[in-house]
């Protein structure tokens, strides 16, 4: 029976989203006693690919199998049972309660009264076992954030779990807690059971796990044993596009004039720690600065200072010598296609009409005497819809309703038809087809051609050299290199992308 | 729902969701109405006969209309108010605070003899009710947005400090308190003050009409100007509210003004048109029913107006329904909430319902892949 190998088989499974295909025909499979890595980027599907193991998302089509028995888990309760158990990456802790009473929160019980001290010596016994060492009567609240992690973990200890799942564990650990986490999974391990381990950072899974499926964009992309990988083999894995995508003729400009001047900026990101340091960059007219690296890294936070919604902690930005304080609300100005179209992007519940001008809504011609014209703003939306060519019978369907590729459309028409004089794309090809990704970067590079300064951010190396003029590797905060699109070359992009600087390589 | 499925005016934008909404409030009163008949019978009363009574005490004659118009008043002012919190995000729960300090501002200038003549006179009383409503409602306004503490607890905790402030005007404070009044209570309005009554022999007073008027006014405004619009957009995705440069803080702190300035106005009716002197507990549950009418209507200005009158229908035609038929008359607030909870689990039956129609309709993916790389984008 080669089957019972397995504590964990999930096949074909296959998740969609109105509009998004969140995990597409992935298979995955966990061997009993092994800590199996699952990488990919942000938004490539690991969590939705676990939380169908978990019961919180009903899968489109594919079955899981666990120790080599099917099982249909349609609740977390039902994966409890079946001897899953899984850690958040945000904890599902109750705050005001003690450690053990979190513990057993939960757990069926048929006795009426609560008797908590042979919980307890239970508790105690899994904390020798694994040498993670918590006060069963502390309040959760009062414990550091890695401890906390240690009660989630015992809870599925203590649950008997088989197969653990921890999600993106060490997001929010420091050093050394996370090296005592890889100590505990090695325990964990050591007597059977199984840990599924998510993260997108390289380092890490090369550490801890013994083998590494990568997904990228839903997709399966591979299992490998983690004893062949290398950082820059996962890394070529969870950023490149099965296509190559082939570097388009541009015309080359003389007078090219500095449009986005950053001078020594420095930012914090949303927990306060710092995102970017002493950040020194100049983006040109006509130039297409493709921002490299891998997710996280200061690159969100970037744009949000250049567009004024994320306060400097130091240095200046200006556009065009006029100086950034503010949000930017002047689509002339720049155009600013963020990161997460559905959650700042867009107002899902509006028609396409009204989110052609949401930031336009109050200036003429839309707006006169204080009087929305929506003549003119379902005219305006009908033109763009043809220009952009975004699939819809009408402008009056709410952008909701829309797939992936042609919300986005919807973006790039507001933000770039006014021809503002910066462009800021952040991550504008991510979840999109073949299709899309192509007619985003021709509009990107028209934007270029016309004369507008475009800084274009993407973890895909693929797309960032095939589209940028100059490429810039971000890394913890930091500026590794400035390369020349033409003669950029991957590989020293790879090392520049884990954090070698361009000087240190030469 | 197989059925709800094929039919083609579902599919048309706005109409179809028009008659989505509307359908689903109507179904779920149906459902409601049904559910509290059984109440009805098991009390061992018919539920066709104490129906019956229902309807004749709201609608019988004009004298029955007239009583549903003058409480559906207050219904309508504090409907709206809260339905324009709900589109921007906020629970204006504060009604009856607001009612309070707009009844006191209102007689602040009502009781007085100013020798003006009734036009001026009301329309001072009204500034007087927005202004002291409208500072109240900056409390919890600022509170919201520059604070981040939650609207609805602060509201409803400067309700009671409204209700105990009012008991403090009517005994004490000497400007209004009538002090050889057997209850405590505040000096009669002039009669330069008081709102004409617009059907003798009833105590039909303009407020009705106010209130309704406001409702489509509030209507234009939602829908058709710049104002609006940041409204609704802050309701909706207050992320993208931010990002495309709405000062979101001042725009919840001016929502909730703008509710408290009308159901200032709603507590100035009141006494104005009905009560004609303030008293401790003259709205007792209104500003909370307020929520309930603005929950009904789904946050539309336009369903504020049917969902009122609704609820006063009920509660008008419930007290004849007690007299005639012996039902407790505590069976129509029952109505209500049967009617309530059968509209919302309605609601979450259809999302649902729609979550799906809206997969099947998928534009297909293919055809734009065939299309998009020639690059159309032609500038």
């Amino acid at each position: 029976m080669q089957e019972n190998n397995y504590a964990l088989q999930m096949q074909d499974i296959t998740v969609e989203f109105p509009g998004v295909l969140a995990n597409d025909h992935v298979s995955i499979d966990c061997k009993k006693g092994e800590v199996l890595g699952l990488l990919g980027e942000n938004g490539a599907g690991k969590t939705t690919l676990m939380n169908v193991l978990y019961g919180l998302y009903p899968p489109t089509s594919g079955k899981i199998l666990l120790g080599g028995n099917e099982v249909h888990i349609s609740s977390p309760s039902e994966a409890i049972e079946n001897g899953v158990g899984m850690v958040h990456q945000h904890f599902k802790l109750v705050d005001t309660l003690s450690v053990i009473e979190n513990v057993i929160l939960g757990i069926p019980s048929k006795k009426q009264r609560l008797d908590l001290e042979p919980a307890k010596k239970r508790l105690l016994e899994l904390c020798k076992e694994y040498e993670l060492y918590v006060d069963p009567d502390e309040i959760v609240w009062r414990l550091p954030v890695g401890k906390q992690q240690w009660v989630e973990i015992l809870k599925a200890l203590y649950r008997d779990c088989k197969v653990l799942v921890l999600d993106e564990p060490t997001a929010v650990l420091t050093p050394a807690e996370s090296d005592q986490l890889c100590r505990a999974i090695r325990r964990i391990t050591a007597d059977g059971r199984s840990v599924v381990f998510i993260s997108h950072k390289l380092r890490e899974v090369i550490q801890i796990t013994d083998r590494v499926t990568v997904i990228r964009d839903g997709k399966l992309i591979g299992t490998i044993d983690t004893k062949d990988a290398t950082q820059i083999k996962l890394a070529e894995m969870m950023v490149g596009r099965p296509v190559t995508i082939v570097r388009k003729e541009r015309p080359v400009f003389e007078d090219k004039k500095p449009i986005l001047v950053m001078e020594g900026v420095s930012a914090k990101d949303d927990r306060g720690i710092q995102a970017l340091k002493n950040l020194n960059l100049i983006v040109h007219s006509g130039e297409i600065v493709g921002l490299a690296g891998v997710d996280g890294n200061g690159q969100r936070e970037l744009a949000e200072c250049i567009v004024g919604l994320r306060k400097l902690t130091s240095g200046s930005i200006t556009i065009k010598d006029k100086k950034v304080n503010n949000v930017i609300a002047d689509p002339s100005f720049v155009g600013f296609i963020p990161e997460d179209r559905q959650k700042t992007g867009l107002v899902m519940d509006f028609s396409i009409a009204d989110n052609m001008i949401i930031k336009d809504y109050q200036n003429e011609p839309f707006a006169q005497n204080k009087i929305l014209r929506y003549k003119v703003i379902k005219k305006h939306a009908r033109a763009m819809i043809r220009k952009y060519n975004v699939k819809s019978p009408s402008e009056d369907v709410k952008v909701r309703n829309l797939s992936g590729g042609n919300q986005q459309k919807v973006v790039i028409a507001r933000e770039l038809d006014p021809e503002p004089v910066l462009d800021i794309a952040a991550h504008p090809t991510r979840g999109l087809d073949l299709g899309a990704v192509t007619n985003v970067h021709d509009i990107l590079l028209k934007e270029r051609n016309r004369g507008a300064a475009v800084l274009f951010i993407s973890a895909e190396l693929q797309e960032v050299m095939a589209l940028s003029d100059r490429i810039i590797v971000l890394f913890g905060g930091e500026i590794m290199g400035d390369l020349n699109g033409e003669t950029a070359d991957q590989q020293v992009i790879g090392q520049m992308m884990l954090g070698q600087p361009l000087e240190v390589q030469k | 729902m197989k059925l709800l499925k094929n039919a083609k005016i579902l599919d048309v934008p706005i109409i179809g969701d028009i008659v989505v909404s509307a359908g689903r409030t109507f179904l779920g009163i149906a459902l409601g109405l049904i559910a509290s008949g059984i109440l009805i019978a098991i009390t061992g009363v018919n539920p066709f006969v104490a129906y019956a009574a229902l309807i004749k005490g709201a609608f019988g004659n004009a004298q029955a209309m007239s009583n549903v118009l003058v409480r559906a008043s207050p219904l309508l002012l504090g409907g709206i108010a809260v339905s324009l919190g709900i589109k921007a995000g906020v629970w204006n729960t504060g009604i009856e605070g607001y009612m309070y300090l707009g009844a006191i501002g209102a007689a602040m200038v009502g009781v007085l003899d100013l020798g003006l003549p009734p036009v001026v006179h009301i329309l001072l009383c009204f500034v007087c009710a927005a202004v002291f409503a409208g500072i109240w409602g900056a409390i919890p306004g600022y509170l919201r947005a520059y604070k981040g503490v939650n609207e609805v607890t602060s509201t409803i905790m400067l309700n009671y400090i409204a209700i105990y402030l009012t008991s403090w005007v009517v005994s004490n404070f000497s400007l209004l308190a009538q002090t050889d009044a057997f209850y405590p209570m505040s000096k009669q309005f002039l009669p330069s003050a008081l709102l004409p009554i617009l059907m003798p022999g009833s105590s039909l007073h303009p407020g009705p009409f106010i209130g309704i008027i406001l409702c489509i006014v509030f209507y234009f405004v939602l829908n058709y100007t710049p104002f609006g619009f940041r409204t609704k957009m802050l309701g909706a995705n207050p992320f993208a509210a931010r990002y495309s440069g709405t000062n979101s803080n001042k725009q919840i702190m001016i929502i909730i003004i703008i509710g408290a300035v009308i159901g200032g106005f709603s507590g100035a009716v009141e006494v104005m048109g009905l009560k004609h002197r303030v008293f401790m507990d003259f709205v007792t549950g209104v500003g909370y029913e307020s929520v309930a009418v603005a929950l009904l209507a789904g946050g539309s200005p336009i369903g504020v107006v049917f969902s009122a009158l609704f609820f006063a229908a009920l509660k008008a035609g419930g007290a004849t329904m007690s007299i005639e038929t012996g039902v407790a008359s505590s069976m129509s607030s029952i109505i209500i909430a049967m009617c309530m909870l059968f509209v919302i689990g309605v609601g979450v039956v259809d999302s649902h319902r729609l979550k799906k129609v809206v997969d099947t309709s998928k534009y297909d993916e293919a055809d734009e892949i065939a299309e998009a790389p020639k690059g159309k984008v032609e500038k």
